[in-house]
């Protein structure tokens, strides 16, 4: 078995879509100028029925991180540094960062995104430190 | 009081082993029933609402209707979602339903087995955003853990308190899954091997295998039943998203509960302070810490130094966990959340195998998901 791969819906497509070109964009909501991450139906902050994506410079700080030594199941190199990353530019992702040392990840740390291939369809946001 | 004022007067906890190789999950469900209902002195046809889970054979898995032929009447209110069958949010309904009157009599549980073959927990369905990073319950819970820890500077060894602490309950109750085992010290918890940061395997909770239930019914219904009846004094709930889809964020759920407790509190007309006893949600060391801040007994940030202190033991200003809890006592799923009631009643009726001494006032926490939800009940001796 391998790492579980994300089955692109009709909120998610120009997501994936744009993180095959190499591009880093969130949802965008103009009615309460939010954005938010993970796409939903409508709005989280107004419920407001149109949204739609924005591209994110990929820069932004650790806001939590736990080094995962036992995975949930078969696909993964452990120990990984599973975090929380708030995007300066709005938005927060749950993603790996991959600094090497996965200890090296401590909350604060400054981090930009990183793309990398998991299969042809599914292009995934790493984060790396940002120097 | 009122009359129709909710009661549970019956509880029923199957056998809980890491895995049960001899039952299915609907001979466990029924045991539970029966055995509830039995302990109320109550007959099945005496249950006019069940919010009980039905995995089959037989009827149709899923709806809880089917149990109104094996109580052998028809039903007055019934659920077929499997977390309104457990716990605090499941007695919380079912109290509301007696209170209101659609129903009188209310058997609230079922089972689950888990281990078998089952993957890590977590959400039971595909989550786009999260199962592709590894996120699974454990490390949900650690990124809230980690901030807390970041922010407030609470130590893994104070988590390992924590975890020695009920663990160290679980070791002397021969009910307890890991009973005989230990005792540990908070130096064992520290040099078991790392799960995800801050967790190590002992501050984790175990998984297993049982089933649970419980009988609520009107003070009134209660008076010639042969236990002393548990009144359901306060209650509350609060659900900040739904579970895994989204990371836990301290920022947003580091004090989820808060309201629930308050509105709790306030409906029981007591204080965290009178509370002799608390049967609280352990899937890991830290999730405890949060809940003591949560329910009103420190302030933010003050749960690690008042875990760490003694507090939570037997015999400490709020014990927590008195059965072992999940840590050691037993996980089975959903139905670990009525585990939890059951051990409140059975203090409250002087009947548990650590009993806290005189309990008149049971806090019942059940939480889930890194802290998306909260259900808590009051529950009180009625004198």
């Amino acid at each position: 078995m391998n790492r579980p791969v994300p089955v692109p819906t009709e909120l998610s497509e120009p997501f994936w879509e744009a993180a095959r070109r190499g591009d880093l964009v969130v949802p965008y909501c103009p009615a309460c100028d939010l954005r938010f991450f993970v796409p939903e139906p409508a709005c989280p902050g107004c419920m407001g029925p149109e949204w739609w994506y924005v591209p994110s410079a990929g820069r932004g700080t650790v806001y939590s991180v736990t080094v995962v030594h036992r995975a949930p199941g078969p696909g993964f190199d452990t120990p990984f540094a599973l975090a929380v990353i708030d995007l300066d530019d709005g938005g927060t992702l749950l993603s790996h960062v991959d600094a090497g040392d996965p200890d090296a990840v401590v909350i604060g740390l400054r981090v930009r995104v990183d793309f990398r291939l998991l299969t042809d369809e599914i292009t995934l946001p790493y984060f790396v430190p940002e120097r | 009081m009122n009359d129709r004022q909710p009661v549970v007067v019956g509880v029923h906890a199957t056998e809980q082993a890491l895995t049960l190789p001899d039952r299915d999950a609907m001979d466990l469900a029924l045991e539970a029933v029966r055995g509830a209902i039995a302990d109320a002195g109550l007959t099945p046809a005496d249950v006019d609402g069940a919010q009980v889970d039905w995995p089959g054979p037989g009827g149709v898995p899923g709806e809880g209707s089917s149990w109104a032929r094996m109580l052998g009447r028809d039903l007055r209110w019934t659920s077929d979602s499997m977390l309104d069958n457990a716990g605090s949010r499941g007695l919380l309904k079912a109290a509301a339903a007696v209170r209101a009157g659609f129903a009188d009599t209310v058997v609230v549980g079922g089972c689950k087995l888990v281990s078998r073959g089952a993957g890590p927990v977590g959400a039971g369905v595909p989550l786009e955003f999260a199962d592709v990073w590894g996120s699974y319950v454990v490390a949900q819970f650690a990124l809230v853990a980690a901030r807390h820890m970041h922010e407030y500077g609470t130590t893994s060894r104070q988590l390992a308190e924590v975890a020695a602490t009920i663990r160290n309950n679980g070791t002397t109750n021969p009910e307890a899954m890991m009973y005989g085992r230990g005792p540990y010290t908070p130096d064992d918890v520290l040099a078991s091997r790392m799960v995800a940061t801050p967790f190590h395997l002992l501050d984790c909770c175990i998984v297993g295998e049982g089933g649970a239930a419980l009988v609520v019914t009107t003070a009134e219904r209660a008076r010639d039943l042969p236990h002393p009846p548990v009144a359901v004094l306060g209650g509350g709930m609060e659900y900040h998203q739904a579970a895994y889809a989204n990371p836990a964020l301290h920022r947003e759920v580091g004090g989820l509960g808060r309201d629930a407790a308050t509105r709790a509190y306030a409906m029981a007309g007591v204080s965290p302070h009178d509370v002799d006893v608390f049967s609280l949600y352990d899937p890991n060391s830290f999730e405890v810490i949060r809940q003591l801040e949560i329910l009103g007994l420190c302030g933010e940030g003050e749960g690690g130094p008042l875990a760490a202190s003694g507090a939570i033991a037997l015999g400490g200003k709020h014990p927590v966990n008195p059965d072992g809890g999940c840590l050691s006592y037993a996980w089975n799923g959903t139905q670990q959340m009525t585990l939890k009631v059951v051990e409140a009643v059975r203090q409250l009726r002087g009947t548990a195998v650590h009993q806290v001494e005189d309990a008149e006032l049971a806090v019942v926490g059940n939480a889930g998901s890194g802290a998306q939800h909260y259900e808590m009940s009051v529950l009180g001796r009625m004198r």
